[in-house]
């Protein structure tokens, strides 16, 4: 097997991602004004909103990946939605652990039953059973299946998710960035949305570069397994 | 604790993790790239005793 992405282009991809990280930090935390309301703890934004998108397009990968594993049976598609699942899963952790630190000072509490929330939760719950479930499984094609059924069943909790602050009352607000009737620039100061951008570009990179990594972990992995099956015969 | 105690909270958890995954993904990768260099070590010896 072949990796994806040759070795000096990762190297490039990962130090573009770490500029653009420092990039993000110091327009996040020091040119970025504070907020007229929330104060310095709307910063946490930066993290949360990259995080949380960078999860979503973790699990559509994973749903990608999935619906072409059981169609065409290749297992560079399994391999594409486990190690998109597996960094999926540490975005959205961290998602909800920013959200909890950022609700304490701005609600009052540190975690509260939204709507949102309790999706972005079973979500994530979903999706380590996705990982349990593989590990669980001893014949490989099997869990590789039955991995894949729960991934794109997974990945239909994202459209509920985002559509939960339209459809229910929830404490959680509607998007800034993705709503119909106004553009992001008309609802945000131009300082916040350069540093949410820059680091929602530093995130995406980053995610790139861990998932590069990841997949040719995978492959070597399963390279590994054939080798051994093939001695052993 | 200060609005700015919440941010330094988030950011530490969020890069310090984010860390910490990277190294742990780099050690697997390592582990499985000298595993594999291993097997074509023993496949090469193995194919120069058949000879």
């Amino acid at each position: 097997m072949q990796a994806t992405v040759p070795k000096n282009r990762k190297g490039y991809l990962g130090a573009l991602a770490l500029i653009l990280v420092i990039v993000g930090l110091y327009w996040g935390l020091i040119h970025a004004p504070p907020d007229a309301y929330q104060g310095n703890a709307q910063r946490i934004m930066y993290l949360h909103i990259p995080s949380i998108l960078t999860a979503y397009l973790s699990f559509f990968l994973v749903f990608v990946g999935s619906c072409l594993y059981l169609w065409k049976r290749e297992k560079r598609d399994d391999i594409l939605a486990h190690s998109a699942a597996e960094i999926g899963v540490l975005f959205t952790a961290l998602t909800i652990v920013e959200g909890s630190i950022w609700g304490k000072p701005t609600w009052g509490v540190w975690w509260t039953w939204d709507a949102r929330l309790t999706l972005t939760a079973i979500l994530l719950l979903i999706f380590v059973g996705y990982l349990m479930l593989r590990s669980l499984i001893e014949e490989e094609s099997r869990a590789a299946s039955a991995a894949a059924i729960l991934g794109i069943i997974g990945f239909l909790d994202i459209p509920l998710i985002h559509m939960s602050v339209y459809w229910w009352r929830t404490l959680h607000q509607p998007p800034s960035i993705l709503r119909p009737d106004k553009a992001p620039w008309d609802n945000i100061h131009p300082a916040m949305l350069t540093a949410l951008a820059i680091n929602f570009v530093a995130f995406i990179l980053l995610y790139f570069y861990l998932l590069s990594l990841r997949f040719r972990l995978g492959e070597m992995t399963e390279e590994i397994k054939t080798r051994r099956m093939d001695r052993g015969r | 604790m200060s609005s700015w105690g919440y941010v330094f909270l988030a950011y530490g958890i969020v890069w310090s993790t984010l860390l910490l995954y990277l190294f742990s993904l780099k050690r697997r990768f390592r582990r499985a790239q000298r595993e594999v260099a291993q097997l074509s070590s023993a496949e090469e010896l193995q194919k120069h005793a058949q000879k």
